[in-house]
């Protein structure tokens, strides 16, 4: 691009979206391209320079948003758009340089409607400030992911992100119900009033998980919950993992916890014990239960008498307590992996017929074929036909390749292994991260010919390939 | 610019974090992603690691932060981006690299011993009332008042002195360029002149925490006991030298972020107003409190810091807020420039007034 057309384009994005809100400063272009990504980590780490977009926009709604997609579709510039940047999967990160469409101006919060029971917001808002609204009015969003705090609304939407309350209240994409989506070619839509219904197929769901390569979404109605009367825990200890899934199946045949987590024996041993203090040997697992107090004691009867019967020991309601109070304390610099270990979580979900075969062969793939790499896994989002696994491989710092181009390759293919063994037994490319650059080539693999539905969407509405290229395999 | 090594392992540690994203004053205003903990963060591991230069558009990001201590509050592993901001601040006038605008307020204090340049307020009387110092500070020497507070002090029956020149306590100076020699320079003056009381009764929550902190951090002898305001006059009242008709009005208090993170102060604020009427608390509280205004930075970037009131207006509407009462004469400025329609705005000293 000659430094005179970079000017006119740089002219026509301020005038779309303010001059203050559209940069072109190091601080700007560098804080873009590095997203939770280990890759872009590992890459500052070392000093280098991730890819970077040519012009960072911060537009304040949709028909700023529209008039920023009518300039890049007109010059055929990439536009790769920004939430907060809390994604793992680089879905975020600029590949092809050009317009980084960073939505946190979007952050308005229009309505509390506890009538309706939702939040309308700008997708740009912190979740963790849709949730504070809600607080304020005695209600809750229930999304408690790690990344509450640092991940917007449509950040969540665009991955199909979740939370740790997900067995009763759902994923992301069950707590949305009506969207406000900037098209690529500029056109403002708004998918059905309400998510359920029969007029066709559902909107929301074509743009939910799309990872911006579909169009923008700009506002959005998310569900909220009455504060629950009673929440209450309780740890136990499988001898098992045969014994916690069969547990935690027959489980959910009679109700719906709000938290399950089943934590492998390595992940007992690991992070279990040093934030939550467990000291045991076994698999740790963890169940909230809460609503209105009179249910909640009786479904507290019934899990102690349906965990019993596969010999799970009562931990008592301690450590699931403490749990709850340090659920985001793992993920904090000092308790989380961190450069310069190589890392990755490669969740995948599958039915209870296949997802401990799942965890067998992908532990044993990557501790077979990748000896320099730890193996952990929990299993934290269940549902009455199966759940997911939340796999990590760690690779010590020591045994992390000093070229960076190296350390990529190693990483590139504790991944491929790691997922396309997930694939060959019945998992899926990703459960809650999405896909991004990181996995997008496996998409193919996962999908095959259908490959061609999301291909003929984008094509459709994207026929310049503007947004957000190389994600998702599209 | 050469960062020490603790600095280095805090800015390591949180440039690849985003937790405290949510509780940034600056960040929550703008809605840049430069303007969190993480972003400066990166920024200046890369400076560090010689791959991107210490430029001024990395200088200039350094000063878009309130040092408000938000962050380091919210992390439960301990890392403090308000203190490698501190040394990146003093490493840009190391470096001599700072921006014009802190420039123009290091020269303004210089000359006339406030960030503004503005002349000596003679309105302010010289009182000499014995070995109780009630300072008052150069904000609200040159923007504010603290009549209401002068003449509450002297219903309790407080012998006090309150000078008609009054050096500055060196806050203006650690804000903008850290624990340089000259804050150094400028806090031990100000240390003579407070060690000739006894006790000093500091009004602005900013002195005050240098003065309790950082003259302690760097050795600066200070004999005089150095007490809050608002500390102070909740004493007053629960010694009874106050007399308080207790009223139906219902307070809700703004914490400023100095009192109640840096000096740790979250009580007598609530000691003082539950004598006066009820307390009505809004989200966002005690240490988790949020910025609602800064006057150094409102020099600079008046828009955002505008902004950054009208954020914490909207907490406070959510509470159902009557009135909202501020120790802090920095919050009460901005927060009266931005007030909305049926909420009152009120200093501590006003609030115990109605209720005399």
């Amino acid at each position: 691009m000659t430094d005179f057309l970079f000017d006119v384009i740089a002219t026509e994005l301020e005038d779309a979206v303010g001059r203050e809100n559209c940069s072109t400063r190091t601080i700007d272009k560098l804080t873009h391209s590095v997203d939770y990504f280990w890759l872009s980590r590992m890459w500052a780490d070392r000093g280098l320079r991730m890819p970077e977009g040519d012009f960072i926009v911060a537009p304040k709604d949709a028909k700023e948003v529209s008039a920023v997609l009518k300039i890049a579709n007109y010059y055929k510039i990439p536009v790769t758009t920004w939430g907060a940047g809390g994604g793992t999967q680089g879905g975020a990160i600029p590949v092809c340089g050009g317009i980084v469409l960073d939505t946190k101006r979007m952050n308005k919060i229009y309505d509390v409607n506890t009538q309706g029971m939702y939040i309308e917001c700008g997708t740009g808002a912190i979740y963790k400030h849709i949730e504070w609204a809600a607080n304020e009015k005695g209600y809750a969003t229930m999304h408690y992911p790690s990344s509450l705090t640092c991940s917007t609304v449509g950040g969540f939407l665009a991955h199909r992100g979740i939370g740790v309350s997900s067995t009763k209240y759902g994923k992301i994409d069950d707590m949305v119900l009506q969207m406000e989506v900037v098209l690529p070619n500029g056109d403002i839509i708004e998918t059905s009033p309400a998510p359920k219904h029969a007029a066709g197929p559902d909107l929301n769901q074509i743009f939910i998980g799309s990872e911006g390569t579909l169009g923008v979404m700009t506002k959005a109605q998310m569900r909220i919950y009455e504060q629950p009367e009673s929440r209450q825990f309780r740890g136990f200890l499988f001898h098992n993992m045969t014994d916690a899934f069969n547990a935690g199946r027959e489980l959910l045949q009679k109700f719906k916890p709000s938290v399950m987590r089943l934590y492998d024996e390595a992940e007992t041993a690991s992070l279990i014990k040093k934030i939550v203090g467990v000291e045991k040997k076994g698999a740790f697992m963890n169940i909230a239960i809460e609503g209105v107090k009179e249910m909640a004691d009786l479904e507290m009867k019934i899990l102690l008498e349906t965990f019993g019967k596969y010999g799970a020991e009562d931990l008592g309601s301690e450590y699931g307590e403490k749990w709850w109070k340090e659920k985001i304390t793992f993920f904090y610099p000092g308790h989380m992996m961190d450069i310069p270990q190589c890392f990755g979580t490669m969740d995948t979900i599958a039915p209870y017929d296949k997802i401990e075969k799942i965890y067998w062969a992908m532990k044993e793939a990557i501790e077979t074929n990748f000896p320099q790499a730890k193996f952990i896994a929990h299993f934290s989002h269940w549902y009455e036909w199966g759940c997911m696994i939340y796999d990590r491989f760690i690779v010590d710092g020591k045994d992390v390749p000093r070229d960076p181009h190296e350390a990529f390759r190693l990483h590139q293919a504790i991944w491929n292994c790691g997922v396309r063994t997930a694939l060959a037994n019945g998992g899926v490319v990703n459960d809650h991260h999405g896909v991004g650059i990181k996995l997008g080539r496996l998409m193919k693999e996962q999908y095959g010919p259908a490959m061609q539905v999301f291909e003929g969407i984008k094509k459709q509405l994207d026929p310049n390939g503007i947004m957000n290229p190389f994600k998702l395999g599209l | 610019m050469q960062f020490t090594q603790k600095s280095k392992e805090h800015i390591d540690a949180c440039r690849f974090c985003w937790m405290c994203h949510h509780v940034c004053p600056i960040g929550n205003a703008t809605g840049l992603e430069r303007n969190t903990a993480r972003a400066r963060a990166l920024g200046l591991s890369m400076v560090a690691r010689d791959s991107i230069e210490y430029s001024d558009d990395i200088i200039s990001n350094v000063y878009e932060c309130s040092l408000c201590g938000g962050c380091m509050t919210d992390c439960v592993t301990g890392w403090d981006p308000v203190m490698f901001t501190k040394e990146a601040r003093l490493g840009a006038a190391l470096d001599g690299k700072l921006p014009d605008y802190v420039m123009k307020m290091l020269m303004n204090i210089n000359e006339k011993g406030n960030i503004y340049g503005a002349d000596k307020n003679e309105n302010i009387p010289e009182i000499n009332g014995g070995d109780i110092l009630f300072f008052v500070g150069e904000d609200t020497r040159a923007k504010g008042c603290a009549k209401t507070a002068v003449e509450l002090l002297k219903k309790a029956d407080v012998k006090f002195t309150l000078l008609k020149d009054e050096p500055s306590s060196g806050y203006s100076m650690d804000f903008l360029i850290g624990a340089a020699a000259e804050t150094k320079a400028v806090m031990e003056n100000c240390a003579r002149t407070l060690n000739n009381y006894k006790k000093v009764i500091c009004y602005d929550p900013s002195d005050a925490k240098v003065m309790m902190r950082e003259y302690k951090e760097w050795g600066i002898e200070l004999k005089a006991e150095v007490v809050t305001f608002t500390a102070f006059v909740a004493e007053l009242i629960e010694g009874g030298k106050l007399k308080i008709k207790k009223s139906d009005m219902v307070f809700t208090p703004q914490d400023s972020p100095l009192l109640a993170r840096d000096l740790e102060e979250t009580e007598p604020i609530r000691k003082a107003l539950s004598a006066c009427g009820e307390i009505r608390e809004m989200l966002l509280n005690r240490e988790h409190t949020m910025l609602a205004g800064n006057l150094i930075m409102n020099e600079y970037m008046p828009a955002v810091i505008r902004k950054v009131a009208e954020n914490r207006w909207i907490n406070a509407k959510n509470a159902d807020t009557m009135i909202l009462v501020t120790a802090s004469p920095a919050e009460y400025l901005m927060l009266s420039e931005t007030k909305p329609e049926g909420i009152d705005l009120m200093k501590l000293e006003e609030a115990i007034t109605k209720c005399l």
